[in-house]
Parts: structure tokens; C-alpha cells; sequence
């Protein structure tokens, strides 16, 4: 048998905080919440609670709004506390609220008489009875089997390759670097022309870069920058240099293509009055019509970026590569070997001794041309690194496949551990 | 990147010393090029210098290392031959230059055969961009007579027998039934005339850029004498092209013969491989090096990189081979200099700049956003751009316009993602035997049509997906909201229709004044086109208008 607690008859009497907020806002035809606070002061929050329960108020900007009042709970909760009063018996989902409320209690049945059945016995679960009343100096509490391993749970992780790159981030970062963006799809102008590659260069066929299908043709940046980036082209211009000697068509210029190397950012970043000195990178999603496989994608990321300053040469370029090995391969053994990119001149490539994978051939870097600065707007040396993180991170996450750097493998991201 | 295969046998004797495959590995490094994979006597190496075609055989790789230790330029005589190349005008409006050389005493054998064609093959094909701008004929000179005109004709009037055939055969059904034909038809079909080489008894000798003819367009091993011609679009790329294979025949120990090539009143003796010169300032040497060499040490350095080099004031005065192309800035030489002198005798020194580091915007605040997905117990996924449009649209019960990619390697990559759910889907349906629930979160890119100057947009939105025997729409809103919540955005759900997801289970996301993206529990059809056997609850929102709220 169950009657009505303190609380219930006093609720019984004043009406349910819920309807009085209800009937307040109603009365003033709307109230601020701070007022409202106010009139109903312990029970404010227990009304708000229940009312943003039924959806018959809404908050707006600090005030509270009545949008329905005739709520069937409210009147549900307050003629099944008059009937408890009565001494009749209430259906079990409607007591049970009412008990969960903590507006009824069974007859005669306080606090304390509830923990006291638990005296002298063994028991499992401690609640708040028995720890409010001190019964539990009365009890045993059973010991568990405590070296049992615990139910797996998986919990929100990042996703490993996401989280290499994000480290990468931060080590560029403390190594002095801007980040830089630039568009996915890209005109040829940005990733090829702005970069003294010419028109009719082997690695501009479509076997080595792609195109888009519908639209095909995108805009170039302000004339001057066109105009002296076709004169470094046809005859060097004012770079000092002979130049490609063949005519430049805007129009090929102006073909669209998703970006395939990141240098093609460079080049934005170079156009958009940089910092002198500067230090930028990017980590970018780049596309070449590579066959897939264990070694290939069509998608990748690069990692490289550009340094500028007047006092920059061939040696501070080699200096800046071995802090790379340092930084990321975790090595001083490196050397170097002569390269070439169509950006750059002199080139060179940088293969490191990582301690467990052994001569990795780690990044390729150059001093961009002159043919390629000077158009843009750059007077002073810019060195161009790109570094071959990839492979760091194949080992470290200990794959073989570079597919599986986008592992759509729910158990092994699972597994992964965080450190 | 040009890659060949050589003999190490025939590369030694043709640099004059005895090396070991580990000696050759560190010579070739000098020639930007790496010995990628030894199998007995064969090497195969890559050329990675895609402007110097002259290192793209053994005989140019020889003389690049034979330099190394007998430094100087080579010198190359050439004696006229008396023969001329008539080139007729009518040419002009489809392939309007040639040069053209002769080359005598080719002691031939497997090799040297094998090796010839394979720089023939190399100059049209690489830097030649497959015949279009270089192609390359190599005759039995003393099935010639001269003069020989370069002249185009009407397909129609084009009869030869093509190289290794046996009867007669029309331009037309050259460009269709010849191997070379099919391959490179798509040079001349559609044009008027089609260009032939014919001598003065009528004996045509190729169709360029298809295929000689069988009769003097055939070089066998008990050929002595050759004639080679390059026909083309750029006088540029022909001379370098016959100079390299001029010079490349002089390490076979042959005498090098000029033609007359007649343009008109012009006359002109090819191949001319008299030096080229240039110069260089001697301070920018220094500059760009950072390293201050004696101008006796550059001099030296100079000379077993092939140049003649004299010091003339604050300048030095240069001459280098002919067969070279690539030099058109002092920078050139300098990188020389320094391949010369050695990358790994120089000592590092970074620079120490004064400059500071940061990410974008952006990626501070897309790290929060994936934070604040981790504390709700999501799993980040990682997926590529690219996809197919079935995956992006029709699996979903929708439609739309993606960015296509022309000629894609595989119909799977042949599109740009406009939204991320449809990776959600994928991954979801690859998991099924993986223990549920899944809870799964991807913040990416999708590259949108837009009017802007690439006529794109680049658009990071972030979709996460919940997957279970039992889950419901409120699983997915109270973690939308508590990824909101936690980034201080407010946010209104409006009731609407989409076709991936249940039609009165489905709400737009509105942030701001915008449509930031749909909530709701994904369309039965879609669990089926999926493969999908339990309910998934999901959400995806674009990024942009989070980035205004907090980027303020």
C-alpha cells in the first residue's frame, strides 16, 4: 500500500510546479525565465523540466512562451495524487511516476525502514538508502571477482592516418610553418604554367594527369600575372632566361584538372603577397590517373610547402632537408642525390636511414626557378620541399598497402591503439 | 621518366672502364638517373630528367660518366655530305620541318641494334610526345638516291610497301590495317595530304609519323651507312633530337655526314652540333650555391660536367655540347657545378628564420568538431574523394550533379563526392560482421559545381552514422545536439522529406539562416541498395556556416 510523501501532499495542495508555471505564464502572458525563477523559486527547474517534457513551452531569447496549456500529463499526475490521498489503489505505470518523482512511498515505509531490510544481510548493489541511513555498517557487501577483465567498450577514436597527418601538422608547425589551402580542382595555369612547365611537357598527357569531363574550361588570374608567366614561357621574359621557346596559348592554360601535386598551391600562395621571410605547407588530396593498387592510388596526400628569403641557397636547401629526416624520420644519416622537377633547378632528392626501415628515399626538394618566382611576384629565393610522410606512416601504423591507410576495416580501426 | 635497359657490358665498354654494379649505381646518380632493377648483365634505370634526352640511352649515360674521369667537351667533326632534302611547301599544313643526317661505318650487332632503336624509340616517343612533335626515321643510305624531296600528296596517291610487309598498300589502308597504322593514325587522319619522304627515283621512303617503307626504311646488322631524318612542328625539338642521336651514333664510332635541307631559297646543313655558348655571372655562383669556390675549382667542375669554361671578368664564358636543350638559365649550370662538386660534400646550413608557425582556421576548428564526435562515442572514418556516381546518387534514392573526371582509371574513381553519407553507407555495409553498435563519424571534403574561377567549390562537411539492432531517430539527434551543444552553435530541426531517409523520420538542420544538412533514419530502399540488414540513423551538415559562427 502507498500514500502520498511530504512533497506530494504539498504539490497536492499547491498544484504541481509544472502547472503552476503553466498557469503563471499564462496569467502574465509570458514571462522571463528570471522572473519566473523567481515566483517559483526551488521548483522552477523541476517545472521547466517537465513542461520542456510536453513541448508546451519554448525558451525564447530568455523568455518563456506558452504554446499549449491543457497538458493530459499534468492532469493524469494530479488526479492520481488525489486518489493515493483517498486511500485508492492507482494503476501500476501511473504509481510508479509518482514514486520515481519521489511523490509516493509505500505506506508507512520511510527511508529508514527501507534500508533496515538490508541489516545483517550480504548485499550487492549499495544505494542511497543504506548509504544515507549508515545501515551499510550493518551489512556484508559481497566481494566481486576484481581481476575479471571488463566488458570491451569501444570508445570515439580518430581515425589513425587522420591522426598521423595531424601530427605532421603540429610538427610543421613547431618547425616555424604557415598552413596553406588552395581548390581540389584546379586550371593547369596553377598546377602546371605557373610552374615553367610547358605546354607540350610529357608530364602534361592525359596519362599522367587528369581532366574533367563536362566542364572543361575555368578562368585565369589577373592579366599581368598571365601576361608575365607567357613571357617566361616564349622567351624568359625578364627572368634572365631563354625561356621555353614556344607559343603559350592561354586556353590550354584556362583547362581545368584536379590539382595533382600540391606545388600548384605553392604557386597561389607565392601570386598572394606572402610573408618574406616565409614559411608555409600544406597537406593536400591529390590526383593522378595512377592504376590502383598495394602502391598506387588515383587519390593521395602530398605534404610540402615553400620556404622564401633573400638569404636563402643550396645549402640552407640541403639544411632544411635534414631537419626534415631529423624531425620525422628521426635521423641524421642522409644523403643526397641529384634530381630533377621542371620547378626547380638545382633539385635535389633526400634519402634518410630510418632506424627500422633502413635508406628511404624521404623527400625531393629544389630552389624554384626564376622563370617561376619572378612572374609571380617573388624576387628573392623560395625553396620547394616536398617530404614522403606516406611511408612513415605505412610503418607506423603497420600496413603494407596503402589502401589501408583509408582502412574501411571497422575491427582493425578498433584496435588501433592511440599513442 | 624515361626508363631504359642496357647492357652493363656494352655501357663499361663504352665508358672505357670496368665497373661494378654498385660503382655504376653511384655513377649514374651524377646522371640523375637510378639502376632500378639488375638481372645478369641487363640494368634497367630510370632517367628521371625529363629535359635532358641526350641521357637517355647508354651511349649518352656512358658520356656523361666517362666525363667524370676524363673531364672536357666532346668534339664532334662533321664532314658535308653532298646529299640534300628538298622540303616541298606543301607541307607546310601538316608536318613542316625536317633535318636530317648521315651516318657512316656502323659496325652493327644485337646490341647496338636493340640499343638504337630503343633511343629512337625514347626520343619520339617521350620527348617526341609519341610521334606528335618528333618522329624519327632511320634508312639504308645506299638504298637512296638523292635528292630527296619531303613533300605531302593526296592519301589517295600514297602507295608503298610498309616496313615489314610484303605488298603495296595505300596511305588509307596503312592508317587502317598497319600495326602503326592503328597507333599512330590519329596523327594524319582528317588532313588533305599526308607527308612522304621520296627520293629521286620516285622510291618513296616513309610516311611520317606512321612507318617507313620496306624497301630503304629497313636497317638490318649487315647495315653500314644510315640516313636518319626528324620530322615535326618545332626546328627547336628537331635539331635536339638529331643531335642526340647524332651524338649518340659518334660513340658508336661512326662518321657524322651533314645533309642540305632546301626550304625554298634557304639551305640549311644539319646536324650542326658546333658548341653552344653561354654565360654566367661568377657571383651568382656563389649566391645560390653557398659555397665560395675558387674560380679554378668551378672551372675544373665545369669541364667534368662536358662545358669549356673561361674565366672573362666577373663572368665565366661557356661552350657546351650541342645535343643539349636544357640549358636556359645561369641556374642550369650552376646545378651542374654543383653535381659536380658533390650534394654530399656540402655542408648543411637551415635556415634560422624568424617566422611563425599556424594551421588554418579551419583545421583548428575541424579538430574541435571531431573532439567533440569522440566524446560522443564516435569512431572516425577515412574515406577517398573519388567515387562512382551509383554509390553517390543511385544507391541513395537520389539524384544529382557530381564533377566527372574524364577517362577515369576505373569507373569506382570516376567521380567527385558532393556529400559524405554515401562513404557512411559504404562503410557500414562492409562491417556487417563486425560487432555492433556502430558509431561511426567522417569530417571530408566534397567538391561542389560552383561559379567561381574553377568553377568549383571546395565544401567540408562532417556525417556521422549509427548502426544497430535497435536504434532511433532520437540516437542520432541527441548527438547532433550534443556535438552542437558543446560548440556553443544553435541549431533548429525543421521536419522534411529526403529520399535517402524515411519520409516523417527525416529534418533539415538549420543553422543560422541556412540549411546546413538532414537528420533522420536512413530509407529501408537504401538499407537494401546497401546491402544493409540492421537500421542506421544518421546526419550530415556542411561546415560553412560553423566556420562563419566561430571564425568571428
Amino acid at each position: 500500500m502507498y500514500e502520498l510523501t511530504g512533497e506530494g501532499k504539498r504539490y497536492l495542495k499547491h498544484g504541481l510546479p509544472e502547472k503552476r508555471l503553466i498557469e503563471l505564464i499564462k496569467e502574465r502572458n509570458g514571462i522571463s525565465m528570471k522572473d519566473a525563477s523567481g515566483v517559483l523559486g526551488n521548483e522552477f527547474s523541476i517545472a521547466l523540466q517537465w513542461c520542456k517534457k510536453y513541448k508546451c513551452i519554448e525558451v525564447s531569447h530568455g523568455n518563456l512562451i506558452l504554446i499549449e496549456d491543457k497538458i493530459r500529463g499534468i492532469d493524469e499526475q494530479t488526479e492520481s495524487m488525489k486518489d493515493l490521498a483517498a486511500g485508492k489503489e492507482l494503476p501500476e505505470d501511473v504509481l510508479q511516476i509518482l514514486i520515481q518523482r519521489k511523490l509516493a512511498e509505500k505506506k508507512g515505509e520511510g527511508i529508514v525502514e527501507r534500508a533496515e531490510r538490508f541489516a545483517g544481510k550480504e548485499i550487492i548493489n549499495l544505494n542511497t538508502d543504506i548509504i544515507k541511513t549508515g545501515v551499510w555498517k550493518k551489512t556484508r557487501l559481497k566481494p566481486y571477482n576484481v581481476e575479471a577483465a571488463g566488458k570491451t567498450l569501444h570508445i570515439g577514436k580518430r581515425q589513425p592516418y587522420n591522426r598521423f597527418l595531424q601530427e605532421a601538422r603540429r610538427k610543421l608547425v613547431e618547425m616555424g610553418f604557415q598552413e596553406m589551402t588552395g581548390p581540389t580542382i584546379e586550371t593547369e595555369f596553377w598546377n602546371f604554367d605557373a610552374l615553367f612547365q610547358p605546354q607540350n611537357h610529357p608530364s602534361r598527357d592525359w596519362t599522367q594527369t587528369y581532366s574533367l569531363k563536362s566542364t572543361k574550361e575555368g578562368s585565369l588570374p589577373e592579366k599581368s600575372i598571365v601576361e608575365r608567366v607567357k613571357a617566361a614561357h616564349e622567351n624568359g621574359g625578364n627572368t634572365g632566361s631563354t625561356g621555353w621557346q614556344y607559343k603559350w596559348d592561354p586556353r590550354k592554360a584556362a583547362q581545368l584538372m584536379p590539382r595533382a601535386h600540391g606545388t600548384a598551391v605553392s604557386a597561389r600562395t607565392m601570386a598572394n603577397k606572402p610573408d618574406i621571410p616565409g614559411k608555409y605547407f600544406a597537406i593536400l588530396r591529390c590526383y593522378r590517373p595512377d592504376v590502383i593498387d598495394a602502391t598506387h592510388g588515383s587519390e593521395f596526400n602530398q605534404t610540402e610547402g615553400i620556404v622564401i628569403d633573400e638569404s636563402l641557397n643550396f645549402r640552407a636547401l640541403l639544411g632544411l632537408l635534414k631537419e626534415f629526416a631529423i624531425e620525422f624520420a628521426g635521423t641524421e644519416k642522409i644523403k643526397f642525390m641529384p634530381d630533377y622537377y621542371p620547378f626547380t633547378e638545382p633539385s635535389v632528392q633526400l634519402s634518410a636511414k630510418h632506424p627500422q626501415l633502413g635508406w628511404v628515399e624521404f623527400g625531393g626538394a629544389g630552389i624554384f626557378r626564376e622563370e617561376l618566382t619572378k612572374p609571380l611576384g617573388i624576387d628573392v629565393p623560395v625553396i620547394a620541399w616536398g617530404l614522403g610522410i606516406d611511408r612513415l606512416a605505412m610503418f607506423k601504423l603497420g600496413i603494407n598497402d596503402i589502401r589501408d591507410m583509408f582502412s574501411q576495416n571497422l575491427d582493425w580501426l578498433r584496435k588501433q591503439v592511440i599513442v | 621518366m624515361p626508363k631504359i635497359d642496357v647492357s652493363q657490358k656494352d655501357m663499361c665498354s663504352l665508358i672505357g672502364r670496368k665497373l661494378t654494379g654498385e660503382q655504376l649505381f653511384d655513377e649514374l646518380l651524377y646522371a640523375k638517373s637510378e639502376l632500378d632493377d639488375v638481372n645478369g648483365d641487363n640494368l634497367k634505370i630510370d632517367i628521371k630528367d625529363t629535359n635532358r634526352p641526350d641521357l637517355w640511352s647508354v651511349e649518352g649515360l656512358a658520356r656523361e660518366i666517362r666525363a667524370r674521369y676524363k673531364p672536357g667537351m666532346p668534339k664532334y667533326t662533321i664532314k658535308k655530305s653532298g646529299a640534300s632534302v628538298i622540303v616541298d611547301s606543301s607541307v607546310s599544313g601538316v608536318r613542316p620541318y625536317t633535318v636530317c643526317m648521315i651516318a657512316k661505318g656502323l659496325k652493327i650487332n644485337a646490341v647496338i641494334m636493340s640499343q638504337l632503336l630503343q633511343l629512337q624509340e625514347k626520343i619520339s616517343g617521350t620527348f617526341g610526345a609519341n610521334r606528335k612533335e618528333v618522329a624519327i626515321g632511320v634508312y639504308d643510305l645506299d638504298k637512296i638516291k638523292f635528292p630527296v624531296t619531303f613533300r605531302a600528296l593526296k592519301p589517295r596517291d600514297i602507295k608503298f610497301v610498309p616496313l615489314e610487309h610484303k605488298n603495296k598498300m595505300s596511305a588509307d589502308e596503312i592508317l587502317e590495317r598497319h600495326q602503326k597504322g592503328k597507333e599512330y593514325g590519329h596523327l594524319l587522319k582528317g588532313k588533305n595530304a599526308y607527308p612522304i619522304f621520296v627520293d629521286s627515283q620516285g622510291e618513296i621512303l616513309s610516311m611520317p609519323p606512321i612507318i617507313n617503307s620496306d624497301h630503304s626504311g629497313k636497317v638490318t646488322e649487315s647495315t653500314k651507312d644510315v640516313f636518319i631524318e626528324c620530322s615535326g612542328f618545332s626546328m627547336k625539338f628537331l635539331n635536339t633530337a638529331l643531335n642526340v642521336m647524332a651524338a649518340a651514333l659518334h660513340e658508336r664510332g661512326c662518321a657524322l655526314f651533314s645533309v642540305d635541307i632546301v626550304y625554298g631559297k634557304k639551305i640549311l646543313a644539319t646536324p650542326d652540333l658546333s658548341p653552344k655558348r653561354f654565360r654566367v655571372r661568377s657571383d651568382y655562383i656563389g649566391k645560390v650555391s653557398g659555397l665560395s669556390l675558387p674560380p679554378k675549382e668551378i672551372i675544373s667542375l665545369l669541364e667534368k660536367a662536358m662545358y669549356e669554361a673561361k674565366i672573362n671578368g666577373k663572368y665565366i664564358d661557356l661552350s657546351y655540347p650541342a645535343y643539349r636543350s636544357d640549358i636556359m638559365h645561369e641556374r642550369d649550370v650552376v646545378e651542374d657545378i654543383l653535381i659536380s662538386y658533390g650534394f654530399n660534400k656540402i655542408e648543411p646550413a637551415a635556415p634560422k628564420l624568424p617566422t611563425k608557425g599556424s594551421l588554418t582556421r579551419k583545421q583548428v576548428l575541424l579538430d574541435s568538431l571531431a573532439y567533440a564526435m569522440l566524446g560522443a562515442g564516435f569512431q572516425e572514418i577515412l574515406s577517398y574523394t573519388l567515387t562512382s556516381p551509383d554509390n553517390l546518387y543511385a544507391k541513395m534514392n537520389t539524384n544529382g550533379n557530381a564533377i566527372e573526371i574524364e577517362k577515369p582509371t576505373s569507373a569506382n574513381w570516376s567521380v567527385f563526392r558532393t556529400w559524405l553519407l554515401p562513404g557512411m553507407m559504404e562503410f557500414l555495409s562492409r562491417n556487417q560482421h563486425i560487432e555492433y553498435p556502430h558509431n561511426i563519424f567522417e569530417i571530408g571534403n566534397c567538391i561542389l559545381n560552383a561559379n567561381t574561377e574553377t568553377r568549383s567549390r571546395d565544401v567540408q562537411k562532417l556525417a556521422a552514422a549509427v548502426s544497430a539492432s535497435v536504434v532511433n531517430y532520437e540516437t542520432i539527434s541527441s548527438a547532433l545536439d550534443a556535438m552542437l551543444r558543446n560548440l556553443g552553435i544553435s541549431y533548429k530541426l525543421k521536419a522534411c522529406s529526403h529520399p535517402s531517409f524515411i519520409e516523417g523520420r527525416t529534418a533539415e538542420v538549420i543553422i543560422g539562416k541556412d540549411i546546413a544538412g538532414y537528420i533522420g533514419e536512413i530509407h529501408p530502399q537504401v538499407l537494401n541498395n546497401w546491402g544493409l540488414e540492421k537500421p542506421v540513423v544518421a546526419f550530415e551538415i556542411s561546415l560553412e556556416e560553423i566556420f562563419g559562427m566561430l571564425g568571428r
